[in-house]
């Protein structure tokens, strides 16, 4: 956390109210997205309970497995859940635009979670559907293994900075409102949201005490409260039990009636809560670089989509070592970008990495825009020189390749850091202008900072060439794995667990 | 441990019974072993859940029913028939040459559950077989104890193997999945620290018999669901770092008589409980004793610890930047309140010769945040 950030939380934390942390919302915000938030069994590993579902506020889906611990009733959940969202990312695959000679969706899907938990509680589905056999014993329904593998790519997208085609709101809000509690406690949706918009007619105070009591606000999942598992649903699953066994259908209507309610009424707070949070973010004027960044979004769903319709195999259980390094160069680059994006964009951001020394702002003390060099091939280039006069504490070296966020200068503007001397309490940068100064001699009018103007620099995130790996066949076996059969134990389909 | 202390410590906890150590709450001690409040309520045998409610924080702790009940069907399929399935994964996935194996049930002595007659027979077994004369390879919930601070804790690990490598293994056999040979780090490490606790109680056991702690591995045995079934599979868990801090901090118990010295006479945590368990003393009362004591809160105590949101009210009352967790915490290191920190940042008070630098850097990051139009 930076110097400015801190001092954010700290204000928070004094007046009892959010402060915000940036000027823009960094992240796209689709018109329509899909709410989902999905409520996971206590103990068990990746068994949904129920999932609320849709892509308006009055258009809600309840879904309930009404014994989480039979596998039959969990792939016909995960078949339902996978049509209403297989419906929802199709729709995104009706408008084509042709770009040279590909062409991609104009617009993509985006999935919204309460918190990191929802982003797990997927990314658990989409695994255990996504090698699921359609045909052969224990088969589900053709679209189970599908919807796994649409999981398991918006799971791993979301690993993405930058991206939105996943993400956990509490994410967002976090990212643009800073409170005075910690970030651990900042993932509970709730209390968040007390922070930034308390109910009319409480306080901040008042509104987290609420947010903490599981009576008055149920978690916002995948788990549910220990009391509610206790208190509500172990007697209305073992009233369903009952009643399945006995086989007598009121009964069993009455039961599953019954449990649907229950679940309903812990899910509609968070549901409500979510649908304020979207309202509260739309508020908030989106970042100009977020385009940008939803284009490449548009490419990856895209790609995806068309790697589908020719047959796609499920993603791998574990990367093998080409896979892993090329998604770790993808992850590492998603990051510096998005980073840069945002200081780009953003003078808070900015003001963030200038007070941590990862970027400096300033006057212009002395110029020498005349400045020209020989370079190797014995061309006569521009490089002017100017001397910036700064009060941030600079961390960034000489060599240090520059950009620049300030609007009078043409965003084509490059820059080197040539050295740096104290000045009293202050630094004097000077810094060699590379670039955005046309292709003639001389440079052209307003590329060159002039005395006595004010800019700011920040480190250049840079173009780095996509690195080569081997192909498949001219792989050492060292480095290779076989790919993933279906699950070796099929009769886990048929399992099920003993009644409490 | 001296008389005096543990009167001091008797008289901490007051009326109430003593609650001993578990597995639990001495793997706790890992997570935050710099707080004397916690350090105090625990070797008192205090009932943190209880004085936590009287203060007016009662603490969220409960466990799920589906979990427990996973837990024991769990555990007990894995143990099934001799511990079959534990086996198939032993020699299967972990690829033991396990010799021929004997089981023992140690869950009572000839329908005698005591845990001290328990304890003999265990320790009766174990170091014969440690010496080379049993012929049993698995025991099921030995009984174990360990001295802590000078009170018995009896331990109860979930089975311990032996003749792998011919060394003692700590099995724990946990219902949260391993998927894709991957389990949630958080849970593996609250796993392998409370079998932590076992490894050094089974070590003190064998070294009164004269056998070197060598006789004990460092690696945990960790067994769980495989994926999404309910299918075991099993990992090793290197515990030899979490063995050592553990060691550690046992050994910090042992010197609580410093913490004590230090105390205000007469001062209790005593709850004055009254026939039905209802505590009768006043809470304000209760609150001014807690409030004599240093806490060192952290939000991730909110995880684990009875006492947490009673600590965070403290720390918030305080304007204290443990509120706001590590991450602001290390930003200002050598600052501890936000009243401080927004003092210098606003030029209002004079930093000490310590926090020179920090005033400047937050200085400097008032005039970035003014600039923008913040308020700071």
């Amino acid at each position: 956390m930076s110097m400015v950030s801190a001092l954010a939380h700290l204000e928070a934390m004094e007046t009892w109210r959010a402060v915000p942390l940036t000027a823009f919302r960094h992240r796209r915000l689709s018109g329509r997205p899909l709410v989902v938030i999905p409520l996971t069994m206590a103990g068990e590993a990746g068994a949904p309970l129920a999932v609320m579902v849709g892509s308006a506020r009055r258009e809600r889906t309840l879904l309930v497995v009404e014994q989480p611990r039979n596998r039959d009733q969990r792939f016909a959940f995960a078949a339902s859940l996978g049509q209403i969202v297989m419906d929802y990312i199709n729709s995104f695959r009706q408008d084509r635009r042709t770009d040279g000679d590909r062409s991609r969706y104009t617009d993509a899907p985006q999935i919204l979670v309460p918190n990191p938990g929802g982003i797990k509680a997927l990314a658990d589905l989409g695994r255990m559907c996504r090698f699921r056999q359609v045909s052969g014993p224990y088969a589900v329904e053709e679209v189970v293994p599908e919807f796994g593998m649409w999981l398991t790519f918006l799971v791993d997208a979301a690993e993405e900075a930058g991206t939105s085609m996943l993400l956990p709101v509490t994410g967002m809000l976090a990212e643009h409102w800073a409170t005075g509690q910690s970030t651990l406690e900042d993932q509970n949706l709730a209390s968040l949201m007390a922070w930034i918009s308390p109910p009319p007619g409480l306080s901040v105070e008042q509104a987290l005490a609420d947010a903490e009591n599981p009576d008055v606000w149920p978690p916002a999942g995948p788990t549910t409260s220990p009391e509610f598992d206790n208190r509500d649903l172990a007697p209305a699953i073992r009233r369903f039990d009952t009643a399945n066994r006995l086989g007598d259908p009121q009964a069993l209507a009455d039961a599953e009636s019954d449990l649907r309610d229950l679940i309903a009424e812990q899910i509609q707070p968070t549901w409500r809560t979510m649908w304020n949070a979207v309202s509260l973010l739309r508020s908030v004027p989106e970042a100009p670089r977020a385009a940008r960044r939803f284009e490449r979004d548009c490419i990856a769903f895209t790609n995806y989509s068309d790697y589908q319709d020719s047959g796609a195999l499920p993603q791998r259980k574990r990367d093998a070592a080409v896979g892993a390094a090329r998604r770790l160069n993808r992850l590492e680059r998603a990051l510096a970008d998005y980073e840069a994006d945002m200081a780009f964009d953003d003078p808070f951001v900015l003001a963030d990495r200038r007070s941590v020394g990862e970027a400096f702002a300033g006057t212009v003390v002395d110029a020498e825009p005349g400045r020209v060099v020989t370079t190797d091939r014995n061309r006569r280039v521009p490089r002017p020189r100017i001397v910036v006069r700064t009060e941030d504490p600079l961390r960034l070296a000489g060599d240090t390749k520059l950009i620049s966020p300030s609007p009078t200068l043409p965003a084509s503007h490059r820059a080197v850091i040539v050295s740096t001397a104290p000045d009293g309490a202050a630094t004097l940068v000077t810094v060699e202008i590379t670039g955005g100064m046309g292709r003639a001699r001389v440079p052209a009018q307003g590329t060159v900072p002039e005395v006595g103007q004010r800019l700011a620099y920040l480190p250049d995130p840079g173009w780095r060439p996509n690195p080569q790996f081997p192909e498949a066949d001219s792989m050492p076996w060292t480095h290779t794995a076989p790919p993933d059969g279906p699950d070796p134990e099929s009769d886990d389909a048929a399992e099920e667990w003993g009644h409490d | 441990m001296n008389a005096p202390v543990d009167d001091r410590l008797a008289a901490l906890r007051g009326s109430s019974r003593r609650l001993p150590y578990s597995a639990r709450s001495l793997a706790a001690l890992e997570n935050n072993p710099r707080c004397t409040l916690r350090a105090l309520l625990d070797s008192s045998g205090s009932d943190k859940a209880a004085i936590a409610a009287r203060a007016g924080f009662p603490s969220p702790f409960g466990q799920s029913t589906f979990a427990l009940a996973r837990g024991n069907a769990f555990e007990a399929m894995v143990k099934a028939n001799g511990c079959a399935e534990l086996l198939r994964v032993l020699r299967e996935t972990l690829h033991l040459t396990l010799p021929e194996v004997g089981y023992i049930d140690l869950n009572d002595v000839g329908g005698d559950g005591r845990p001290d007659v328990r304890h003999a027979r265990t320790t009766h077994l174990l170091v014969r077989a440690a010496l080379g004369q049993g012929d049993s390879t698995l025991y099921d919930h030995p009984m174990l104890r360990l001295v802590v601070g000078g009170h018995e804790v009896f331990l109860e690990p979930d089975l311990v193997a032996f003749r792998i490598d011919d060394r003692f293994h700590v099995v724990e056999i946990k219902s949260f999945p391993i998927i894709d040979e991957q389990a949630s780090p958080a849970q593996v490490r609250s796993a392998t620290t409370q079998a932590c606790a076992y490894v050094i109680a089974l070590r003190a056991m064998l070294e009164q018999a004269g056998i070197g702690p060598q006789a004990v591995s460092d690696q945990i045995i960790l067994v769980a669901p495989k994926d999404f079934t309910n299918r075991p599979t099993a990992a090793f868990v290197d515990a030899r770092k979490q063995v050592a801090t553990l060691t550690r901090q046992l050994e910090r118990i042992a010197r609580i008589g410093d913490l004590v010295e230090l105390l205000p006479e007469g001062l209790t945590f005593d709850l004055n409980l009254d026939a039905d368990d209802r505590p009768r003393r006043p809470a304000e009362e209760l609150t001014e004793a807690l409030d004599q004591v240093d806490a060192t809160y952290r939000p991730d105590c909110l995880n684990h610890c009875e006492m947490a949101f009673y600590c965070r009210s403290r720390a918030r009352a305080n304007a204290s930047l443990d509120v706001l967790g590590p991450a602001v915490r290390e930003q200002l290191g050598g600052i501890d309140t936000a009243t401080m920190a927004l003092g210098l940042a606003r030029g209002q008070l004079a930093p000490t010769d310590d926090q020179t630098e920090m005033a400047v850097a937050l200085r400097h990051a008032a005039r970035l945040r003014a600039e923008l139009g913040g308020a700071a």
